[in-house]
């Protein structure tokens, strides 16, 4: 006679073996290396937007006539690829077999001591940036009808250059060295902020069970 | 999540999660993290029951509703990644019950929809009509109809297959 789902069902478990719990350990192992995965991609898409943007910028600056300026700039941003990609493979090294904690820890100063170097290096990028496009547009082949007009207009030009603006200039691209590190954090913010708040909410909810007793 | 709160508040309900988790999962290992998912949101959340229901229905019903949203969760990414042949998805151990018919029947259970496949636990765990609609968020004159057709569809699915 054919059984009732019923009755399998009542029948299958009274075999104690069919509820045997699984030991709940390490939970957070998954959730705390997709973090990581995510935020690896990010930053791999970051390197080739950076590679891509830079080669187009050259390329613009050719038919600009302003291929000097293209050249600068695209060996400044070909330096902040590699410089991420080393930060990249610095990442990849982080041991994945350690604690969920120490792994998101480990992350966390990695992202830290990225944020420092980064800024350092940007205190020279930042500011040559600036006054390579400043001086790149300004001597541009396109730009030669307002330069000749200005140049008619103004007394106050030194070396073909505009002297007010220069300063304002100059003086933007210091500031900009002076601040590198915290726009540079703020840049990291912007683009990788939501992967950010789950690494800190992570942590912050290992941090409340590391401080109850772990499940035996 | 500490020692306690699991063996005086999970462990004598594990069967419950136990039962569940077994009919969203294909594998031995999407079951233990479907298990461990569900510990860890019933500790995560255990200050939003209210006591108006029992423990044991608040259980089911997280249970369900972490169970429902991690199948999703895999749907897309299998979707995603349905170009590649994941190995694990080959090797991983297949859930087994030491009783066959069980077997039979979870793998029937898993071939319906996430909903019907809560429907179908809380109606074998003898749960009433208006439990399972309080569990499930829904009208409890619809559940009978529900069962109906879901007992049909399995039985179409067993027919032959169990004696």
């Amino acid at each position: 006679m054919e059984k009732s789902i019923e009755t399998i069902w009542k029948e299958g478990f009274l075999n104690r073996d069919a509820l045997i719990a699984p030991k709940v350990n390490d939970i957070y192992n998954m959730k705390s290396i997709h973090i990581i995965d995510k935020f690896q991609k990010l930053f791999l898409i970051n390197i080739w937007g950076i590679i891509i943007g830079s080669s187009l910028l050259f390329i613009a600056s050719y038919f600009a006539g302003a291929l000097l300026a293209g050249s600068i700039v695209l060996i400044m941003m070909l330096w902040v690829a590699y410089t991420a990609y080393q930060e990249l493979k610095a990442l990849e090294k982080i041991d994945k077999g350690q604690s969920s904690y120490t792994f998101l820890k480990s992350f966390k100063d990695w992202i830290s001591k990225s944020i420092d170097r980064y800024g350092k290096m940007y205190r020279v990028v930042y500011p040559v940036l600036i006054l390579v496009f400043y001086f790149g547009i300004w001597f541009s082949d396109i730009f030669a009808g307002k330069r000749e007009m200005v140049a008619a207009n103004s007394n106050d030009m030194v070396f073909g250059l505009h002297i007010y603006t220069t300063i304002i200039i100059i003086i933007a691209a210091v500031l900009m060295g002076i601040f590198s590190k915290a726009i540079h954090s703020k840049d990291v913010k912007t683009i990788y902020g939501g992967i950010l708040r789950k690494l800190d909410l992570a942590l912050a909810e290992m941090e409340e069970l590391r401080d109850e007793q772990p499940l035996s | 999540m500490s020692n306690d709160f699991y063996t005086s508040s999970i462990l004598p309900y594990a069967a419950i999660i136990i039962k569940i988790c077994r009919a969203y999962t294909n594998t031995q290992q999407d079951f233990e993290d479907y298990y461990q998912e569900v510990c860890l949101q019933i500790w995560k959340s255990r200050n939003n029951f209210q006591a108006r229901s029992e423990w044991s229905t608040w259980v089911y019903r997280l249970s369900l509703n972490v169970s429902m949203t991690l199948l999703k969760k895999q749907k897309n990414n299998r979707q995603r990644l349905a170009s590649d042949k994941l190995p694990s998805d080959i090797s991983d151990e297949p859930c087994i019950f030491i009783d066959d018919s069980l077997e039979q029947l979870y793998a029937a259970i898993r071939q319906l929809s996430e909903v019907d496949r809560g429907v179908i636990l809380l109606y074998l765990e003898e749960k009433t009509y208006q439990e399972i609609a309080d569990i499930i968020g829904t009208n409890p004159n619809n559940i009978g109809v529900r069962i109906k057709r879901i007992k049909v569809r399995l039985k179409k699915i067993l027919d032959g297959k169990i004696n």
